[in-house]
C-alpha cells in the first residue's frame, strides 16, 4: 500500500517559514503533481517526503506510518533527481542494482530485477556503460531504472525533465505516463511545468508561496481555478484578465471607461472584479466586444492573435487559420459559461514561468 | 569528456598569443628549475669546482659525496625515518582532513562556518611560535625524538590543509549523488564510503601526496622535536649547511638534498596522472 498522508506541514529555516501548513492525502497507486513557480516549497515538500529534509512541523506518513524521524533508506521510496544523480564511478548495471545490493537481495534476483527494468526501459544494450557515456535522456531513463527496480512504495520525482531538450522531454513525459500506467506505483512529480503537470497527474496540487492554492485533477484546474493565481498559472497560453467595477450584475466598466455587457451575470456581490477568459475560449463574429489586432502569429493547426481590447492586451487562441491582419478589428465573443469571476487584485506573473527550462 | 571536446580544431595553436604564453611558461619553468638543476650539478664536483669563479658548466664529475654520505647510517637512518614520518603524517591528516572536509561541505551544523574558519586561521600562527609549546608538551609525556610525535606534529597543520582542500572538492560534487544513496539504503557514512570517496579519489589521492611533500621536507619541528633516533633528512641538510667546525660541504649538502627531492620527484611523475586528473576534477561533473 503506497498511500501518502501529509498532515499540516510546516517547514523553517531558522525564523523563516517556507511551508505554511500543507496537507494533501494521496491515494494508492495516485499520480500526483506539485506544481508552481520557483521558491514556492515544492521540492522542499518533496524532500521532506523523501526524509531529506527534516519536518518542522506536522506529519507526513507513508502507507499508514508517520515516518517523520524515520531514515530516508528506511522509508520504502525511490526519487529520480532533476540532475539523475548517477553514481559515475558504476555502470548502468551496477547503479540500477546498488539499492537492491544494500538490502542484500540475493545475486540472482538483482539480475533478474534489473534485466526486467531494463527491458521495460529499453536500456539493455546500455547496462554495461558509464554515464558519462550516455546521452541526457538515456540517462534519464538510467535514473528511472534505478527506481523502478527497488519496486519501492511510492516513487518522487523532482523536476525528472528539467535538463532535457524540448523534443526528448515530450517523448519521457509520455514514458513516464506509460510507466505509471504499468506499474501503477504511487508517484509524487514536482514540475515548474504545468503542461507537464497537468498531462501526467491524475491530480494537481499547485502551491505559491509555501502554501496550497488549489488541489483538483487537470481538467477541475483548467475550468474552475479557485483563486486568480491558479487560473493564470494554469493554461497555455494564460488566461486574460480584465479588471473593473461591476456596475449592476451584468454590465462590467474597464479602467479605461470601456463599459463591456456581459453575458452572464455574477452571483456574488462585489463591486469590483476581475474577470478572466482563456484565451481559446473566445470566437470571433460580426458583433461582440471590438478588438485591435496587433499580431497574427500561425502555427498551422491554431492561431493566436495579440489585441488591444478596451486599452489592455489581450490574446486570443482559433483553431485553423484566419485572413484577419494587423490593424484591423475583430470582434469578440464568449461563452458565457467559460467567464471566470475573481476578486480584484494584481495578475499574479506567471506567464514567464511556462518554459524555464 | 564528449568527443565534441576532443576533434575540436586547434586554432589557438598557431597565434602569436599562443606562442607568447608558451614562451612565457617556459621562462618561469626555467626560473623555478635552475636551482635544483644547480644543485644536482653541484653535487657532482668537487670542493675545488663547487668554489671556482666563474661557476664551471662543465667538469669531471664525481660520485664522491654520493659515496661517503650513503654510507653513513646517520643519512641512510634519517631517510628512512623520513619515509616512516611523511607516510604516517600522510596517512592519518588525509584519513581525519577527509572526513572533516566533508562534514564542512555537507552537514549543515550551527557554528560549522566559524569552526571552519578558526581552523583557517590557525594556520596563521607562525610554526615557530608553536614549536616551543610543542616541545614542552612532547617532554611533559615522554615522546621527545619518537616518530610518532612528528606525526602528530605535522599533522597539525596538515589536517587543516587536506579538510580545506577536500572540503571545496566536495562542495563540487552534486549533494544528490549522497541524498540517491541515502535513499538507496545507505546510511551518511555509507553514502560517503560508497559512492563519495570513490568518486574523489584522483582528489584524494593528489592530496596525499601533496601533504606527504610537505611532511617530507619539513625542517623546524623536526629540529626542535627530534634527536638522533627520530631525526629527519632536512634537519641532516641543516647540518651539513651549517657545520661551523668543518665549514659546510657543498658536495656534501648537495648530493643529500638531491637523494632528498629524488623520490619526491619520482613518486609525483607516478602519479601525476592521478594529480592532474585531481586537480582538474573540481570543474567538471560526471
Amino acid at each position: 500500500m503506497g498511500t501518502v498522508q501529509i498532515r499540516d506541514v510546516r517547514k523553517s529555516y531558522g525564523a523563516v517559514e517556507v511551508l505554511h501548513g500543507v496537507s494533501i492525502d494521496i491515494e494508492d497507486g495516485e499520480f500526483v503533481a506539485l506544481v508552481g513557480p520557483s521558491g514556492c516549497g515544492k521540492s522542499t515538500l518533496l524532500r521532506m517526503i523523501a526524509g531529506l529534509e527534516d519536518i518542522t512541523g506536522g506529519e507526513i506518513l507513508i502507507s499508514d506510518r508517520v515516518v517523520n524521524g524515520v531514515a530516508p533508506k528506511d522509508r520504502d521510496i525511490a526519487m529520480v533527481f532533476q540532475n539523475y544523480a548517477l553514481y559515475p564511478h558504476m555502470n548502468v548495471r551496477d547503479n540500477m542494482g546498488f539499492a537492491l545490493r544494500q538490502r542484500r537481495v540475493s545475486r540472482t534476483e538483482i539480475v533478474e530485477r534489473v534485466d526486467n527494468a531494463a527491458r521495460i526501459l529499453g536500456l539493455e544494450p546500455l547496462l554495461d556503460r558509464k554515464p558519462r557515456q550516455l546521452s541526457g535522456g538515456q540517462r534519464q531513463r538510467v535514473a528511472m531504472g534505478r527506481a523502478i527496480v527497488r519496486n519501492p512504495n511510492v516513487f518522487l520525482f523532482d523536476e525528472p525533465l528539467s535538463n532535457l531538450d524540448a523534443k526528448l522531454r515530450v517523448q519521457m513525459r509520455s514514458e513516464i505516463k506509460e510507466l505509471h500506467q504499468r506499474l501503477k506505483t504511487t508517484t509524487i512529480y514536482v514540475t515548474h511545468d504545468q503542461i507537464e503537470a497537468m498531462t501526467l497527474a491524475d491530480r494537481v496540487v499547485v502551491m505559491n508561496g509555501g502554501i496550497i492554492e488549489q488541489v483538483g485533477s487537470p481538467l477541475e484546474l483548467y475550468d474552475n481555478p479557485a483563486s486568480l493565481f491558479v487560473a493564470a498559472f494554469i493554461g497555455s497560453p494564460p488566461m486574460n484578465f480584465l479588471e473593473g467595477d461591476l456596475i449592476n450584475k451584468t454590465n462590467f466598466a474597464l479602467d479605461d471607461g470601456t463599459v463591456l455587457t456581459l453575458p452572464v451575470a455574477d452571483s456574488s456581490n462585489r463591486s469590483r472584479a476581475t474577470i478572466g477568459i482563456r484565451p481559446e475560449h473566445f470566437t470571433i463574429g460580426d458583433t461582440g466586444w471590438p478588438a485591435l489586432v496587433s499580431v497574427i502569429e500561425p502555427t498551422g493547426s491554431e492561431t493566436q492573435i495579440t489585441a488591444r481590447l478596451a486599452g489592455k492586451t489581450i490574446r486570443v487562441l482559433i483553431r485553423g487559420r484566419t485572413s484577419t491582419r494587423p490593424g484591423e478589428t475583430i470582434h469578440l465573443n464568449v461563452d458565457p459559461q467559460l467567464i471566470h469571476f475573481f476578486d480584484a487584485a494584481p495578475v499574479p506573473v506567471v506567464a514567464e514561468l511556462e518554459d524555464v527550462a | 569528456m564528449s568527443s565534441a571536446a576532443t576533434s575540436m580544431p586547434r586554432r589557438s595553436a598557431n597565434t602569436l598569443g599562443h606562442k607568447l604564453r608558451v614562451a612565457g611558461g617556459v621562462a618561469i619553468s626555467l626560473v623555478f628549475l635552475f636551482p635544483i638543476y644547480w644543485m644536482i650539478l653541484t653535487s657532482f664536483k668537487d670542493q675545488v669546482d663547487i668554489f671556482t669563479t666563474p661557476p664551471k658548466f662543465f667538469f669531471t664529475p664525481t660520485l664522491a659525496a654520493y659515496v661517503e654520505y650513503m654510507q653513513r647510517a646517520d643519512i641512510v637512518n634519517r631517510l628512512i625515518n623520513t619515509i616512516i614520518v611523511a607516510t604516517g603524517a600522510g596517512l592519518l591528516s588525509i584519513v581525519v582532513g577527509t572526513m572533516a572536509g566533508y562534514a564542512l561541505a555537507r552537514i549543515r551544523l550551527r557554528g560549522a562556518a566559524t569552526f571552519g574558519l578558526l581552523i583557517l586561521l590557525s594556520r596563521g600562527v607562525p610554526p615557530i611560535a608553536l614549536a616551543v609549546p610543542m616541545f614542552l608538551v612532547a617532554r611533559k609525556f615522554g615522546l621527545i625524538d619518537k616518530h610518532i610525535t612528528l606525526i602528530l606534529a605535522y599533522s597539525t597543520f596538515l589536517i587543516p590543509y587536506v579538510m580545506w582542500l577536500m572540503r571545496s572538492f566536495f562542495m563540487g560534487l552534486p549533494r544528490e549523488l549522497e541524498e540517491s544513496a541515502m535513499i538507496d539504503g545507505c546510511s551518511r557514512y555509507g553514502a560517503f564510503f560508497k559512492i563519495i570517496l570513490p568518486i574523489s579519489l584522483p582528489g584524494v589521492l593528489s592530496t596525499l601526496i601533496f601533504s606527504m611533500i610537505l611532511a617530507w621536507e619539513e625542517l623546524l619541528f623536526a629540529l626542535v622535536l627530534t634527536n638522533r633516533h627520530a631525526s629527519t633528512i632536512p634537519v641532516a641538510i641543516a647540518g651539513i649547511a651549517g657545520d661551523t667546525v668543518n665549514g659546510a660541504n657543498w658536495a656534501a649538502l648537495t648530493a643529500v638534498g638531491t637523494i632528498t627531492v629524488i623520490p619526491v620527484v619520482i613518486f609525483a611523475l607516478m602519479v601525476q596522472k592521478w594529480l592532474i586528473k585531481g586537480l582538474a576534477e573540481g570543474a567538471t561533473k560526471g
